[in-house]
């Protein structure tokens, strides 16, 4: 579904992606881990088109997307979260969601359609009764909430989640786990999820994707990349793996 | 709307209409027609500056541009007083091409640099026509004589200018409401993310922007039939486009209701000062007002009858 062949981006000297390839396919939930500042964000970056590649190429159910504009890969359905939460603040909540309505893929034009539509979205993020309140007013959980509600509202085939758990205690992970489970049935979705928290990325993902240093170091099924030795360095120092 | 209100206001739009015919003093029609005018100009001015928040600083050329290109037609072209009046709609529609070819590159510039191309283009535009000699350069043009009447010509034009408001106040409002209003909103938050909305944004901006010189050109020229002399200075002076910015913004550049009390407010406020005051000293309370305006009330005189949005929930 989703196709990256050896995509590179710089900023001055730094390599943030590194001659990165990679797959998604319809139907999977992809985890993308990493140490910080190991490319994760920047590369949703280059998927959503929000940055060109220096190098590479990316492909989008067989279509070349390299170097489109935002809206028009927004348009071809991929829907996008931000890690530093975007919410449009002089719109309420139902704005918010009902402007990727009126401008996304579902093809509903007309403001009362799209407000039906709005609600019925906000009703399964679990934000229904906070929808005439301004996204300033919010906790940071419910934020986090309204960005996946404005990226479903596009009617997206394929989800980039970046760290929209981060910061939940371990109850509300597991309601966002089954949260995830859910809205990839509703919307017969595919999701790519960059996530810190592990017990989140076991639960959910089918595959997952190692980044550090902007490269691919490991990636497989959940347990496997967990014991990969690269990938244990990676994130707790050489020392440790020395030791085992 | 209040019912008393809706009955206020068609009461006052309907006194506009019969003003002309009641023998009036003149200058008091010249007044209301300007202060129509003046709507015009801010109320289209807010489809880019208020609702998307691109500040044009060069919304005054396309007045000029609509002047201009009615004057060419009408010296050109032998025309019927009656054909006068369809003929300021092709002074709308140069505006709007222009508009176009302007916009395109001029749209990729955010913020301080948008505000400062327009404002170029405008002083750009009154050079280019002050040099110009088939536009009769520094020395204006004057318009052929229609061969009606004076005071029915004016009753005409008056009633013309009150038509082109209203239809103005009209659409504004109308894509206040519309997906279109919510696009530009949205961009006017936040353009990128905007965009992975699948707000497609170029073209959302560039048809506010064409939107919102269409109006102006046609205002254009109505007002160079009005005042059958025209000028640089009198159509291009770039203190038109500064102007119109105070006004929508004195008014609140976020709803169609701010820049009518804008443009009514301030044209006001300008009659007085003139009358009053030196051309300079008008010029400095002016600087102050926009200076007043921009710290302590960024949404406009209308925000104190609102209340402000964001803050309570
Ligand atoms: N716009 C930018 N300009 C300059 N450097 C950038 C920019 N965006 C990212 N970087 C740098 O690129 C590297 C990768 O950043 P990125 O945000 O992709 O990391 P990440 O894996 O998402 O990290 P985190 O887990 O902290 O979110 C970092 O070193 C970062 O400082
Ligand atoms: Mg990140």
């Amino acid at each position: 579904m989703l196709k990256g062949i050896g995509l590179t981006k710089s900023f001055g000297g730094l390599r943030a992606v590194s001659s990165l390839d990679f797959e998604i396919r319809a139907g999977e939930i992809v985890g993308l881990i990493g140490p910080n500042g190991s490319g994760k964000t920047t590369l949703f970056n280059l998927i959503s088109g929000f940055y060109r590649p220096d190098a590479g190429r990316l492909f989008f159910k067989g279509k070349e997307i390299t170097g489109k504009p935002p809206y028009v890969i927004a348009r071809l359905g991929i829907g996008r979260t931000f890690q530093i939460v975007r919410p449009l603040p002089d719109f309420t909540l139902i704005e918010n969601v009902r402007i990727a309505v009126l401008y996304g893929r579902s093809g509903t034009r007309d403001m009362r359609e799209a407000t039906e539509r709005a609600e019925e979205i906000l009703q399964v993020s679990g934000l229904a009764e906070k929808r005439h309140r301004y996204p300033l007013n919010l906790a940071l959980e419910d934020r986090k909430r309204l960005e996946i509600a404005r990226a479903l509202a596009i009617d997206p085939d394929l989800l980039l989640l970046d760290e929209v758990f981060a910061g939940l205690n371990e109850k509300e992970i597991e309601k966002a786990v089954t949260f995830t489970f859910e809205i990839k049935r509703r919307f017969n979705l595919t999701i790519f999820m960059v996530e810190h928290v592990m017990k989140a990325i076991m639960g959910t993902c089918d595959r997952i994707i190692v980044l550090h240093h902007g490269a691919k170091i490991a990636e497989g099924l959940p347990e496997e990349v967990a014991r990969h030795p690269d990938v244990v360095s990676a994130y707790l120092g050489k020392g440790y793996v020395a030791r085992l | 709307m209040k019912p008393y209100l809706k009955s206020l206001l068609f009461l006052a739009v309907a006194g506009a209409f019969a003003l002309p015919w009641l023998s009036p003093p003149v200058y008091f029609v010249s007044l209301l027609f300007v202060v129509f005018m003046y709507v015009v100009l801010a109320e289209s001015w807010v489809l880019i500056g208020g609702f998307a928040g691109y500040l044009s600083f060069g919304h005054g050329a396309f007045l000029g541009i609509g002047a201009y290109t009615t004057a060419l037609l009408m010296n050109h072209f032998h025309l019927s007083p009656l054909y006068v009046l369809v003929s300021a709609l092709p002074a709308g529609a140069a505006a709007a091409c222009v508009a176009a070819v302007i916009g395109y590159p001029a749209l990729r510039l955010r913020g301080p640099y948008f505000a400062l191309i327009t404002l170029c283009f405008a002083f750009v535009m009154e050079l280019a026509v002050k040099n110009l000699d088939f536009l009769g350069g520094p020395e204006g043009l004057w318009l052929k004589a229609m061969g009606i009447e004076v005071g029915l010509a004016r009753g005409i034009f008056f009633e013309v200018m009150l038509v082109l408001m209203l239809v103005t106040v009209l659409v504004v409002r109308r894509v206040e409401s519309s997906r279109f209003g919510a696009g530009l909103k949205a961009i006017k938050e936040d353009e990128e993310v905007a965009q992975t909305l699948c707000v497609d944004t170029p073209r959302v901006k560039l048809s506010a922007f064409i939107l919102s010189a269409f109006f102006p050109g046609v205002a254009g020229g109505l007002y160079a039939y009005y005042l059958s002399y025209i000028h640089p200075e009198t159509v291009f002076n770039i203190d038109i486009s500064i102007l119109i910015v105070l006004m929508a913004l004195f008014g609140g550049g976020s709803s169609y209701v701010g820049p009518i009390v804008g443009a009514i407010s301030l044209s006001l406020v300008n009659e007085l000062l003139s009358a009053f005051l030196k051309a300079e000293y008008a010029r400095v309370i002016y600087g102050l007002l926009f200076v007043v305006l921009i710290l302590y009330l960024p949404d406009g005189v209308i925000s104190f009858f609102r209340g402000r949005k964001s803050g309570a929930g």
